[in-house]
């Protein structure tokens, strides 16, 4: 038997990398993506930075797998460390089978670090790149060259990455990235890593064109293709690349990007723009969506439609810019001032990123409201390889718009019509006879300010009442796993890749669990309540430590008695064990209380 | 036809100056045949953020300090709308002064009066970023927004009208809505508007005022001579009214825009309309 067919096929891999900010940890774990996408495996990248811009231990996280997964594993198999303090940072992470590749142009890796179990190879990466091209920055593009030898990557394959990616630098960046993979490939062969002699056998997977897209930039596109053409934004981590995308696509489209000089004049903007009719989109993060509670407010009483991004972030205050966390819950539902319909949505995967924000779209026109979609900073920021987008799926539906030929149908306008559903027709300013007063003061049906108690309470009751109107045309959950189960996993946002990940782990060790993804937060739909009073045990994962999620579900009447919150607000993204171990010890200790009885 | 609602009648106190300036501001889009369901008020929270229920056209009751955020959106929108802001000292110089800086700088072409009172008069007669040092307890000195507007390299258009010479304020108007209407920007017109009930300042304003148009010397598209002049004369206690300062500049949806496609809020947005293009962005996540 040669060495060859010892070699197993690849079809789990989880790759750190790891240095300084700006090492260029980033563009290898790309080219890997990209390398291994070509294959046919599914990738999904995360980013670990810290809140500047160069420095600090940052990482670069891939993990390529054979079928879907939307998280990255929980055993690392290559980490690859460009300083060494990376090498610790990262260890907890790493089990006896995990290999480190690491930088030891300062010196060998000291004692102690790593356990015995693990493999670990320095090679002289910054050394040899200040040696070869008087540039410290080549350093990753020579690690190149040993990653792929040690995971088995042809020399070919690595070098058409290389020309693909480098192509549009010029032909002197590309002479000098692919003379660095060479250096990296003499390196490996030094260690005893020669080409074909690597771990795995690295097989191709037929599949069909796919993309790699992050919750950001789906939901940017998903706005667009919504027909959204107003965005207005203030930079923050991590909801600025949904302003990225749309700076660069949307005047193809025929929109217009605003940066503001502050979130209040950004959710500003975005009402001035939707009050004409523009479908509009404001995206941000905690502290920005604190600065927007009072444009919130308006938009629920002006009744005034506007689609709210919020990629959550660890808070309170600035918290932690650049981690995950899902702690702005209560924020979204209970925010603002005063009583006003909202709608808020939480998508799963960049997939379900693009489809509910072009839901979002519609909705915040039907029921004049703000509608929000709640993603986290791994949602938003994380990449995932999806099948192309339907975009064939995309109906717009503005509600009750009324044009100049509807409008002289109607003899009376008025902007506030009570009606029998609580959404009432509306004009859009440049229609002749059509002219409204759009207001924040509670108003009369024409929109006049007005204080009298029976209009007061007629126009609470209206647009309270758009909430059941709504209820219907809402979006379902997902639903995953045995649906006979009598255990139940509940979790939104980033959580949905580590939660399908987790059942087929608990399936595997014999436990049979069911995963409920509520796609409508609010208002909370009769499915959810009954999904978790339906269950004997329900397990909320939630990235938060207050439990804002499962607080939400006993408030709207779900038994807590069956709940189990397993929270989470470390600022990591959680891994799939976690929840494995959280349900298992549960079930286990369950176990061991019926046997006492 | 259909009917809509009936403008009200305005709340304001007898006498107040904001009267005067909903005269000029209704009789110069007539002037100017403005149509009314082409135009947009959109006005700020106090006394005269009440002025957009009287006028017929479409209007909008903004969030306090947020009329000229609310405006750039809207003409960004939908450029082919006359967009007009109107609101008070406190909204537009006080809690929304940081937007005005702003809106200066990005020089949109709609229209900001500002009636100026020197108090808050809603709230009963607290100081307003325009009272002078010694009004009740203040103890700042007051902003000129005028000097504030002449110190942003993006301003356009900067003009101070008193409600106590109507003529001229009509001719103010008719310039500030005829400066946006031509796409040449932003058109900032302060108006000094007393409050007959808190700040009743009608005879010391009929002496202070000092009117440049009357002034052969005052050269109003000489930027740093103007704004010596300005200076000159706030030193000397007066108030300058008329056109204080008019340059060229491109306006702010002239660039921001892509100008092959209709206004944003009239373009039709069925996903066929661009789907080669949405096909496009969508094969750039597939490389």
């Amino acid at each position: 038997m040669n060495q060859e067919t010892l070699q197993p096929n690849l079809e789990d891999l989880n790759v750190i990398v790891s240095g300084q900010g700006g090492d260029g940890s980033l563009t290898v774990v790309n080219l890997l993506a990209s390398v291994l996408r070509k294959n046919g495996m599914s990738v999904y990248t995360e980013r670990d930075v810290l809140s500047r811009i160069k420095g600090g231990i940052t990482a670069a996280t891939l993990r390529a797998f054979s079928g879907e997964r939307y998280t990255i594993g929980n055993h690392i198999d290559l980490l690859v460390a460009f300083d060494i303090d990376a090498v610790p940072k990262n260890l907890r992470q790493l089990n006896k089978n995990s290999i480190v590749l690491y930088d030891n142009s300062g010196g060998p890796l000291p004692d102690g670090v790593l356990g015995d179990e693990i493999r670990a190879f320095g090679a002289p990466l910054s050394r040899q790149a200040v040696k070869t091209f008087r540039r410290d920055i080549y350093k990753n593009s020579i690690s190149f060259g040993l990653i792929g030898r040690i995971l088995g990557l042809p020399d070919d394959t690595m070098r058409i990455s290389f020309e693909d990616r480098f192509k549009r630098m010029g032909p002197q960046i590309m002479k000098y990235n692919l003379d660095a993979l060479t250096v990296g490939l003499s390196l490996a062969d030094e260690l005893g890593y020669v080409e074909g002699k690597g771990l795995y056998r690295i097989q191709k997977i037929e599949r069909k064109p796919h993309m790699l897209i992050t919750g950001n930039e789906a939901m940017a596109f998903g706005f667009s293709v919504a027909g959204g053409r107003f965005y207005a934004g203030y930079p923050i981590t991590p909801s600025t690349d949904v302003m990225d995308w749309l700076i660069k696509w949307s005047p193809q489209f025929g929109g217009v990007v605003r940066q503001a000089e502050d979130e209040l004049s950004a959710i500003n903007m975005a009402i001035g723009s939707a009050l004409t009719g523009t479908r509009t989109m404001v995206a941000t993060c905690g502290p920005g969506l604190s600065l927007m509670q009072e444009g919130i407010g308006q938009l629920g009483m002006g009744e005034i439609p506007l689609v709210i991004v919020d990629a959550q972030r660890g808070g309170p205050s600035t918290g932690m810019p650049t981690k995950p966390e899902q702690s702005d819950i209560n924020l979204l539902v209970f925010g603002g001032h005063g009583d006003f319909p909202r709608i808020v949505l939480a998508p799963g995967n960049p997939e379900d990123c693009f489809y509910l924000t072009v839901d979002a779209c519609n909705l915040s026109q039907r029921y004049q409201c703000p509608v929000f979609i709640a993603s986290d900073q791994a949602l938003s920021q994380n990449t995932a390889t999806i099948d192309p987008l339907d975009l064939q799926r995309v109906v717009i539906d503005q509600g009750k718009r009324l044009d100049s030929a509807t409008l002289s149908e109607v003899e009376v306008y008025k902007r506030y019509l009570f009606t029998e559903d609580g959404v009432s027709p509306y004009t859009i300013p440049g229609t002749p006879d059509g002219m409204s007063l759009v207001t924040g003061n509670e108003h009369d049906e024409f929109g006049l300010v007005s204080t009298d108690p029976v209009n007061r309470v007629r126009m609470v009751d209206k647009r309270q009442s758009k909430m059941k109107t709504m209820l219907p045309h809402l979006p379902r959950a997902g639903r995953f796993g045995d649906v006979d189960a009598k255990i139940g996993i509940i979790g939104i946002g980033m959580t949905f890749g580590v939660i399908l990940e987790s059942l087929d782990t608990l399936a595997d060790r014999g436990i049979d669990a069911q995963y409920f993804q509520p796609r409508t937060l609010w208002p909370m739909l009769e499915e959810t309540i009954a999904f978790i009073n339906d269950c004997d045990v329900v397990y909320v994962v939630e990235l938060n430590a207050e439990g804002q999620l499962a607080g939400l579900f006993v408030r709207e009447g779900a038994d807590a008695s069956r709940i189990r919150k397993l929270l989470h607000y470390d600022g990591t993204p959680i891994r799939s064990d976690a929840v494995v171990d959280f349900v298992v010890e549960d079930q286990n200790r369950a176990l061991g209380e019926e046997e006492v009885a | 036809m259909t009917k809509t609602f009936t403008p009200a009648r305005p709340i304001w106190c007898a006498g107040c100056g904001d009267f005067g300036v909903q005269q000029a501001l209704e009789s110069a889009m007539k002037n100017l045949n403005i149509e009314s369901h082409n135009s947009m008020i959109i006005a700020g929270i106090g006394c005269s953020g009440s002025l957009q229920n009287n006028v017929r056209c479409y209007g909008y009751h903004a969030l306090h300090g947020r009329v000229l955020p609310t405006a750039t959106g809207a003409k960004l929108a939908n450029s082919s709308l006359t967009v007009i802001g109107v609101g008070g000292d406190g909204d537009g110089y006080a809690i929304g002064g940081g937007h005005l800086v702003h809106t200066l700088k990005r020089n949109p072409s709609v229209t900001y009066i500002v009636m100026n009172n020197g108090t808050y008069g809603l709230t009963k007669g607290q100081a307003s970023p325009t009272s002078p040092n010694g009004y009740g307890e203040n103890n700042e000195e007051d902003l000129d927004p005028i000097l504030l507007g002449m110190s942003i390299p993006g301003s356009s258009f900067l003009a101070r009208g008193y409600t106590g010479q109507p003529a001229q304020l009509l001719d103010l108007t008719t310039s500030a809505l005829e400066h946006a209407e031509s796409g040449r920007g932003f058109a900032f017109l302060e108006v000094l508007s007393p409050c007959v009930t808190y700040n009743d300042t009608y005879r010391e304003w009929r002496t202070d005022v000092y009117d440049v148009e009357q002034d052969a010397d005052y050269n109003s598209s000489d930027k740093t001579a103007a704004f010596s002049r300005l200076m000159e004369l706030r030193e000397q206690g007066r108030l300058p009214i008329g056109l204080l300062y008019r340059g060229e500049r491109v306006a702010l949806e002239q660039t921001a825009l892509n100008h092959e496609f209709p206004p944003l809020a009239l373009q039709d947005i069925e996903p066929g309309k661009l789907m080669d293009k949405y096909q496009k962005a969508m094969e750039s996540f597939m490389r």
